[in-house]
């Protein structure tokens, strides 16, 4: 089809496409600026190294983690917790979900709870859970299903109620069975909100882990950025904190991937 | 005198609500014949829709008897085309619920639906389809289960003027040429003229049928060709008292 557009619509694309490709330039060169300013005023003195750290230290204590041989250690140990954290807070949330949709009852018993466990500041739990799973990896996988599962559920939920009434009854004019209605429709047409709840629990996510890691950790990314404040090695803090910001574009990323192959099958 | 189909016999409804009860219906009788086209009209909020409900058994009677012999088919204002479907497996989605999902079925409602012009969207999603399109997806559909009485829950007035016109023409004569009986629920005087064998007009809440005509068009069921015959108007002015009574 390419060739047969109009001289017109080809100069339409041409200016989009440059305008993306101005975006990008802009974008990384914004990256390029912070990072060359934040470099100068350290190197020039103007602020002190020691409480600002700087691009080429985080650098160098990101390239002596690899040469010790603990920067997958615990960049491995933190995202093996989100991971396990998200996908159990993201089942437990739609499983949850689902039963409150099937279940009217169920629901307004439910609410009250509901609404109090989304109020509480869950880290509020720390100690509890220290001394119910103790200190390993389980304590902050169980803070993060905590942190996720909630939002999980009450995102699902919605999205299964606001099912359009009219097709639930053109369903049951055909004598479907509520299991049906579920599969058929309810299903279904909750798939985009699916995809925006997990892009929300990504954060959620992180949140949890890194939250678990503080209280209590004895590896993994929000330990070190606990060590490093500790013992004044902001070093350490800041380049924990990039590896964090790398990891979690990353896995909002494969999120919006997992939509794009899921939107794209729904509709080709 | 054919078969009854549907009949209501002294019918009456209630609903409950938080705030009281509403009583819809009182009394409420007629009947449907296999064949027939049979229109309702009523001034608003006179319970139309719970009329259909009534007649399709989502709703039970409160007192009074609603006995259908046979399968329905339900069409509603809008297609409610399920959009992650393209337009075959949404014609295929009564047979699914149905439970009717033999390669036979599927075979005959194709061949309905490639009757009807829908042959070539088969494969396309709906917000691919013109309005009109998608309103006549909706009817094969409908039809694909082969119901014995389609109930017609104002199929057109979610469409614009002039594509409500044709899809009007469109579902009478698939309508006709099927040999199907229906029940069409509307608050247009005109369309109602325009494509029953007899109309049913109902009082306001709580509602009972009022007046009950037989059209006499004789053998004329295009819709276009009613409206430009000279009883049309007759029957307009008639219907348009007895509705504002």
């Amino acid at each position: 089809m390419k060739h047969e557009y109009s001289a017109e619509h080809r100069k339409y694309l041409g200016k989009r496409k440059r305008n993306l490709t101005l975006v990008w330039i802009l974008r990384l060169g914004l990256l390029a600026l912070i990072l060359g300013v934040w470099e100068m005023i350290a190197a020039l003195g103007w602020v002190d190294p020691f409480l600002t750290s700087s691009p080429s230290r985080i650098g160098k204590t990101i390239a002596s983690l690899y040469l010790d041989g603990s920067l997958f250690y615990h960049i491995g140990v933190t995202l093996l917790e989100t991971m396990i954290g998200f996908v159990i807070a993201v089942v437990g949330g739609c499983v949850i979900a689902l039963a409150l949709w099937w279940s009217e009852t169920l629901r307004r018993v439910l609410e009250p709870y509901i609404v109090v466990l989304n109020a509480l500041p869950k880290i509020a739990l720390g100690p509890l859970i220290i001394i119910w799973f103790g200190t390993g990896s389980e304590a902050i996988v169980f803070m993060t299903v905590l942190v996720g599962i909630i939002v999980a559920t009450l995102h699902m939920l919605s999205a299964f109620l606001a099912t359009d009434n009219n097709k639930i009854l053109l369903l049951r004019s055909m004598g479907a069975s509520k299991f049906q209605i579920l599969r058929k429709l309810v299903i279904p047409s909750s798939l985009a909100s699916f995809i925006s709840m997990l892009k929300v629990n990504v954060g959620m996510a992180w949140i949890g882990s890194i939250m678990g890691e503080y209280i209590v950790s004895r590896a993994g990314l929000g330990y070190l950025i606990v060590y490093g404040g500790q013992v004044f090695k902001l070093d350490l803090v800041m380049a924990s904190t990039c590896i964090l910001c790398v990891l979690a574009a990353g896995m909002y990323f494969l999120v919006v991937l997992l939509e794009k192959l899921i939107v794209k099958d729904a509709e080709s | 005198m054919k078969n009854e189909i549907l009949r209501f016999e002294d019918v009456t409804f209630t609903y409950h609500t938080r705030r009281g009860e509403t009583t819809a219906a009182d009394g409420l009788t007629f009947s449907v014949r296999e064949g027939e086209f049979v229109a309702i009209i009523g001034p608003s909020g006179c319970g139309k829709t719970t009329l259909l409900s009534l007649a399709a058994g989502l709703l039970s009677p409160s007192s009074g008897t609603v006995t259908r012999s046979g399968s329905c088919g339900y069409m509603l204002q809008k297609d409610e085309l399920f959009h992650w479907r393209n337009i075959e497996k949404n014609i295929f989605l009564p047979l699914e619920i149905k439970r009717q999902n033999t390669a036979e079925r599927r075979r005959q409602a194709l061949e309905l639906a490639k009757k009807y012009g829908l042959g070539e969207f088969l494969q396309s999603f709906p917000p691919q389809l013109s309005g009109g399109m998608r309103q006549r997806a909706a009817l094969i559909r409908t039809l694909a289960t082969e119901p014995d009485i389609l109930l017609l829950d104002e199929p057109f007035s979610a469409l614009d003027y002039q594509t409500r016109l044709n899809v009007c023409e469109d579902v009478s004569s698939i309508i006709r040429s099927e040999k199907k009986t229906a029940l069409l629920i509307t608050h247009d005087i005109s369309e109602a003229i325009s494509l029953a064998d007899r109309v049913l007009v109902l009082s306001p809440r709580p509602t009972k049928v009022s007046h009950e005509h037989e059209l006499d068009f004789g053998e004329e069921t295009r819709p276009i060709k009613r409206r430009e015959m000279p009883q049309f108007s007759t029957w307009f002015e008639l219907l348009w008292r007895e509705l504002n009574a």
